[in-house]
């Protein structure tokens, strides 16, 4: 009996213990994601006011110099561009960004600066699309420094945490 | 022949125009594509096609339709997606040519706007709140200029010719055909190299820098240069022994005309008039006809459809 007792313990501790150190990792690649964004849209800026390529072009190129899974943010919506079924750039954005919801480790906050690109990517001239990808590059790293600082203590937190939780529980249970 | 009327429009036009108006067209029938000339979309306006000398519009169920007030009433929301859809979401990409009023799609075709026009120091700085949009279908019409080559060479070279037309008479579409025919030789003469100066990017309907029409393998295109810029550029340049050019009018159009002239390149042009006595009461164009610069003239009018030859002149 007490080797079942025995693995009880074990299954508890470790699940808990393996939930809080996913907790960990979602939190370290929030951070990583916020970063990847970061850059991409200082690709995106290049090639939309030095290139001046067109969206379509631009949004693709992008995407295959990201990582996923923020890749998917511009490589769908470049493809739904390339379509040609008379879909505004806005609406190709947002359809893309509801599938990078479902993928990523970004969180609500991260993914509403992301969504004002939609108004403002390619509807104005070169001045003003660079003056946009200053201000959204600037509040992405805003968004990543407060990401990073909650990854320190966060990370410890979750990653201990689940074991603490889980050897309480199993005291509670004894 | 190039495309087909029917090809060029399903294949370059319609897929740039907003899901409504996509719908409509793709129930219009096929056939009355074949004299479709320009499609014009004006906010809150019946659409408007024009074919040879008469307007129709479209009613719902995608027939042609007489009666404006039947027709499809064209909404901000279509000339919105249009828009986008011709500039490829990107208007940044397309400033130099909101500018200039015009947007060249694939297939050369000529997009007109119109809108609220912003000025900086003197000059157009942007176009925004678009009102209306023209689109100019381009066709080419391959060999069309053949009955005129023979007027044109003298000593198996071409010499220098003046198209005298009205607009939307076909002058461009036998420019283009002429440049093509001249760069790949012909009965009348060896191949030339060639340059084409196409200031408002018509005659070889570049899109992104790539030259959409066939305007022969010895042919290089100055797209959206100033005439007499593009002309001594090309001299200097790119060493052509014809250049074709459309609708000069301006002062430095003719000073630059005449030095290649004299620089013995033959300058292949045309000018809007209606026939050659009109033309000769342009001062500017007076001078250089009266000074025998053109060896032939050629007036061209609709009379029996687009490039239809009126008069040619050759003073040999």
């Amino acid at each position: 009996m007490i080797w079942l007792k025995t693995l009880g313990v074990a299954c508890i501790i470790a699940g808990f213990g393996s939930y809080g150190l996913m907790g960990a990792r979602s939190i370290e690649k929030r951070v990583e994601q916020i970063k990847n964004a970061r850059l991409a849209m200082g690709f995106l800026e290049k090639e939309i006011t030095y290139l001046q390529n067109p969206l379509s072009v631009a949004l693709k190129r992008t995407a295959q110099l990201t990582a996923q899974p923020v890749q998917v943010l511009f490589a769908e919506s470049s493809r739904h561009l390339q379509d040609r079924q008379g879909i505004t750039m806005g609406e190709a954005w947002e359809k893309a960004l509801q599938k990078l919801r479902t993928m990523s480790d970004l969180k609500e906050d991260d993914l509403e600066i992301l969504q004002a690109v939609s108004a403002q990517l390619g509807s104005s001239g070169i001045e003003e699309q660079k003056k946009f990808f200053q201000l959204i590059q600037e509040e992405l790293m805003i968004q990543e420094e407060k990401a990073r600082s909650l990854m320190e203590s966060g990370r410890k937190l979750w990653s201990y945490g689940g074991f603490i939780l889980g050897t309480t529980v199993v005291l509670l249970l004894l | 022949m190039g495309l087909s009327s029917q090809e060029i429009m399903h294949n370059t036009i319609i897929p740039f125009l907003a899901p409504n108006l996509k719908n409509l067209f793709m129930n219009l029938n096929p056939y009355h594509f074949d004299n479709l000339e320009e499609i014009r979309l004006r906010c809150g306006q019946p659409l408007l096609l024009k074919m040879g000398d008469q307007e129709w519009t479209v009613n719902q169920r995608g027939d042609l339709e007489k009666d404006l007030q039947a027709g499809y009433m064209v909404q901000e929301e279509d000339i919105f997606r249009t828009l986008l859809s011709i500039s490829d979401n990107s208007l940044y990409a397309f400033e130099e040519e909101i500018r200039r009023g015009f947007i060249t799609i694939p297939g050369g075709h000529r997009v007109g706007l119109a809108g609220q026009v912003l000025m900086e120091r003197g000059d157009v700085k942007t176009i925004k709140d678009f009102s209306s949009l023209s689109f100019r279908v381009a066709r080419e019409i391959k060999d069309c200029s053949l009955p005129l080559l023979r007027h044109i060479y003298h000593h198996s070279l071409p010499g220098n010719t003046l198209l005298i037309s009205a607009p939307r008479c076909g002058k461009t579409t036998i420019l283009r055909d002429l440049a093509r025919n001249i760069s790949m030789g012909n009965r009348w003469g060896p191949a030339c190299s060639l340059s084409v100066i196409d200031e408002r990017s018509e005659l070889a309907g570049c899109y992104r820098g790539r030259v959409q029409m066939d305007l022969g393998p010895r042919t290089d295109v100055l797209d959206a240069c100033p005439k007499a810029l593009g002309m001594m550029m090309a001299i200097r340049a790119l060493g052509p022994q014809v250049i074709i050019t459309d609708e000069i009018g301006r002062q430095e159009d003719i000073a630059a005309l005449q030095e290649c002239i004299n620089a013995g390149v033959a300058v292949i042009t045309s000018v809007h008039a209606r026939d050659v006595g009109e033309a000769q009461k342009r001062p500017m164009l007076q001078e250089v006809l009266a000074s025998g610069a053109f060896r032939t003239v050629i007036t061209l009018s609709r009379r029996q459809g687009p490039g239809t030859v009126e008069e040619i002149v050759r003073w040999d």
